[in-house]
């Protein structure tokens, strides 16, 4: 928590121009890099979703409904969720990484002599960029399972896309899109924060790296589960 | 300039440092050396507060480094320039960004301003057309010599080095070593070099301490370095082939 409000602090300095394009190379090194793995993983997320409703949906002649089911579910939950899992073992790993080897190489005690703080200067470009792109990338990756839902629909379902896409958006409301934002924007700082502090907090050399990724990926999993919980329980019981 | 006094320090049940009295003197080169696992580097970074001592306190210009926090050690560190073991070079900025790196977060100079200091400094080291490389692309002893330059940027009174000459082959080992002698006479830095390397030690060093055990069994200059009785700096002396007396006196060291 204590690193979070450091960081936070330290997000006036954005103003600064150099600070500024540090946040934009890490929209691009932690968000752009991954979208090629969000498509493949949320259209087949959304694949799935439409065969498994679509298919028990069938025995009732209701399948032309399972626009709306595919949508609400990746607005709602597995949207943020997929993102949130992809990202915390992409990035957060590479993250952790990354600050783990610092550590090792003596690049954080470096800074700290130069008197630049190493929250300002690692931990708040990589947590304001993923605070921006995890909401963007749980849209983008939600746009890509209805896709995915919608296609599968009309090859494997006969749902027409038309009525498909019209049901998709009659049943999903505003409050499905802020609720999953809001997630993914969770998320995305979640990821960064739990890195960081695994990977300040590197001992042992290259297996403290190792063990400090690991538990990146390990703790994200399980804050993003429980954090996800919360959150739908809170909007929604 | 710098006064470690009884400083003690504990790693899990290790005892690193017991006791350590040492007084670095303005101007001078000191070095500390001793076998691995000794203290040395552990000496070096309570200098700089990247460490506290668990007993005892170090004394910078008067001020309490141990014990100094907030903007007091920032103005206390902005004495110092080190040069870490492996250079400590960030990865994804090139040499250039890499040495023009305290500069652009610390001061307020114009990009011009800062890229002759860069180019100035690169050229001390004799690394001014690598201006573009980054660390992946150049070699251990380019990677310290970017380190130095980087240490010396902000013109410190003080530059502390890491192993110097680790891991690197004797042609370069004797350039970083002209580099330390070089420093220190034209600029007037005090420097206190951590190393295995006697020959260092005995060719440019104003005085030598020798770390054993957490203790400082040793101090003087080269010259009675080398005639030293303690068993340990003997040991050391002998382990380097160092075993003909009168060598380093004869050329006035």
């Amino acid at each position: 928590m204590l690193l979070l409000f450091e960081a936070i602090v330290c997000m006036r300095l954005l103003f600064k121009r150099r600070n500024r394009i540090e946040v934009l190379r890490q929209m691009f090194v932690g968000g752009i890099k991954s979208l090629a793995v969000i498509t493949v993983v949320a259209s087949f997320t959304g694949m799935i979703l439409a065969l498994q409703t679509g298919i028990e949906m069938r025995r009732f002649g209701q399948e032309v409904y399972i626009g709306a089911a595919v949508m609400v579910s990746m607005l709602r939950e597995m949207g943020p969720f997929m993102t949130g899992l992809i990202l915390a073992a992409s990035v957060g790993s590479s993250i952790a990484a990354q600050m783990g080897t610092m550590v090792v190489s003596e690049e954080i005690a470096a800074l700290e002599l130069m008197s630049i703080n190493p929250v300002r200067f690692l931990v708040m470009p990589r947590l304001v960029a993923m605070a921006i792109m995890t909401p963007f990338l749980s849209f983008y990756s939600c746009i890509m399972g209805v896709v995915g839902g919608g296609i599968v629909g009309m090859t494997q379902l006969n749902v027409p896309w038309s009525a498909y896409i019209d049901n998709a958006t009659r049943f999903a409301d505003n409050k499905d899109l802020f609720v999953g934002m809001l997630k993914a924007f969770l998320f995305g700082i979640i990821i960064v924060i739990i890195a960081c502090h695994q990977g300040f907090a590197t001992t042992q050399g290259a297996v403290g790296v190792g063990n400090a990724t690991r538990r990146t990926v390990i703790l994200s999993f399980l804050t993003i589960l429980i954090v996800g919980y919360m959150i739908t329980r809170l909007f929604y019981v | 300039m710098i006064q470690l006094e009884n400083v003690t320090k504990i790693l899990g049940e290790r005892r690193i440092l017991d006791g350590v009295n040492l007084d670095v003197r303005r101007g001078e080169t000191l070095f500390v050396v001793g076998p691995s696992g000794t203290g040395k580097s552990v000496t070096l970074k309570h200098m700089i507060r990247l460490m506290t001592p668990d007993e005892g306190r170090v004394v910078v210009d008067g001020d309490v480094v141990s014990e100094a926090a907030g903007k007091d050690l920032e103005r206390i560190r902005d004495k110092f320039g080190v040069l870490f073991q492996g250079g400590a070079l960030l990865e994804w900025l090139n040499v250039g960004e890499n040495v023009a790196l305290p500069l652009r977060e610390k001061t307020k100079l114009t990009e011009d301003e800062i890229e002759a200091k860069v180019m100035e400094k690169l050229t001390m080291v004799g690394l001014e057309k690598d201006v573009e490389k980054f660390p992946s692309e150049i070699s251990g002893g380019m990677r310290k010599r970017v380190g130095l330059a980087r240490a010396i940027v902000m013109d410190p009174q003080i530059i502390l080095y890491d192993e110097p000459t680790s891991g690197l082959d004797p042609v370069s080992s004797r350039m970083i070593d002209r580099l330390i002698d070089d420093l220190k006479n034209e600029l007037g830095v005090t420097s206190v070099v951590v190393t295995h390397d006697l020959h260092s030690a005995l060719s440019i060093g104003t005085r030598i301490a020798m770390l054993t055990g957490g203790k400082i069994v040793e101090l003087a200059t080269p010259g009675d370095f080398v005639k030293s009785q303690v068993e340990e700096v003997q040991q050391f002396l002998e382990s380097q082939f160092i075993t003909v007396r009168g060598e380093w006196e004869k050329k006035g060291l």
